[in-house]
């Protein structure tokens, strides 16, 4: 497992990206491990997790974040450049035929029904992924104070994001100082 | 000078979009269906629904939203400007965050990242699950399930996503 070997030049890193990106149905994350750590063994699995956690806390996707960050490791900004074209172009292409099939279709109610019903499972994804990354911090009070103010203020009150979220990185990062989170 | 607002919106979301697309939705819906009114709210939630059922990242949804308000141009430009802060963000925090290694902020930090992250998505589920802000017990089920069944099993996603869209045809 310890023997990885990063990959040789961008050719082979965009090929790579190419396969996550067309494989990635469902999520792109568990195919991107598959690549990178099983088939192509680019990076170890502790490696690629470690990355993933900074990833997880920096603005953007996720994924594109942890491709970015990879790519610039190894080989600079043309790294970065190149695995996220990879992994967007055959993604970009699919979503945007999607759209131009769908639009043809969208006034049969059944149809507008099913997709409308596709969008509120994909809604309960995130609420799912939310209780996940929320469960390690079930036990601690201020962090349930920033999360439910977070959801009150956003949800409820529809204040804009643009000033909820730099106040509560304020109030969680002062909280996280006084050692309460 | 649609594309310009677009260009200019997008990439100040990108640069707080902390917990990914999900966070940012909220901001997304509002700007796109309450403020600029370029599609309804049954629109955004059926673009989100097919930028789900595609491969890859979902901030291929802001492609798609980009499409739908100024065609090829926009879902290029659209998607360029939610990827791109967030990608010199990421490139250059990258660096630093190596070399803060044993830094007590480091830690700090990321303690204070993660409650933010877990409030913002579960906002993007629930403005999702609420189009149009009008509550809708059906969408609400139906999410639920989705949540619930994601964290009891180990299916793909793509299997909730259609169970959502069986349950859709049935109940809507």
């Amino acid at each position: 497992m310890n023997d990885v070997t990063p990959p040789r030049n961008l050719q082979e890193l965009f090929v790579g990206f190419l396969a996550i990106g067309a494989r990635s149905f469902g999520g792109v994350m568990p195919w991107a491990y598959r690549v990178m750590v099983e088939e192509r063994r680019w990076i170890t699995a502790a490696d690629f997790t470690e990355t993933v956690g900074l990833c997880q806390f920096l603005p953007g996707p996720n994924i594109g974040n942890t491709s970015v960050v990879l790519g610039k490791r190894w080989f600079g900004w043309r790294g970065s450049i190149v695995v996220f074209l990879g992994l967007v172009a055959v993604p970009f292409a699919w979503v945007l035929a999607l759209a131009a099939f769908y639009s043809d279709y969208a006034t049969i109610p059944l149809v507008r029904s099913i997709v409308i019903g596709v969008g509120a499972a994909g809604a309960g994804l995130f609420i799912g992924t939310a209780v996940k990354l929320g469960r390690p911090l079930a036990r601690k009070p201020g962090a349930w104070v920033v999360a439910m103010g977070c959801l009150l203020a956003v949800a409820v009150g529809r204040v804009s994001l643009l000033a909820v979220v730099p106040v509560a990185a304020a109030v969680a990062f002062f909280l996280s100082k006084a050692n309460k989170l | 000078m649609t594309l310009v607002d677009l260009a200019l919106y997008f990439g100040l979301l990108s640069l707080i979009s902390v917990g990914g697309m999900p966070s940012v939705i909220p901001a997304m819906q509002r700007y796109v269906v309450d403020v600029r009114q370029w599609v309804t709210p049954t629109d955004f939630i059926q673009m989100f629904a097919i930028g789900q059922a595609a491969p890859g990242p979902n901030v291929l949804i802001s492609g798609l939203i980009g499409w739908k308000v100024a065609g090829v141009s926009g879902a290029f430009v659209a998607l360029g400007a939610m990827c791109f802060p967030a990608a010199v963000v990421a490139f250059w925090v990258a660096g630093v965050w190596d070399r803060m290694k044993d830094s007590p902020w480091r830690a700090v930090a990321q303690r204070a990242m993660a409650p933010m992250v877990v409030g913002l998505v579960l906002s993007g589920g629930f403005v999702l699950a609420t189009p149009g802000n009008v509550p809708d017990w059906r969408l609400w089920l139906i999410a639920a399930v989705s949540a619930g069944a994601m964290l009891a099993t180990k299916l793909n996603p793509l299997w909730l996503l259609g169970s959502g869209g069986v349950l859709g045809g049935v109940l809507l």
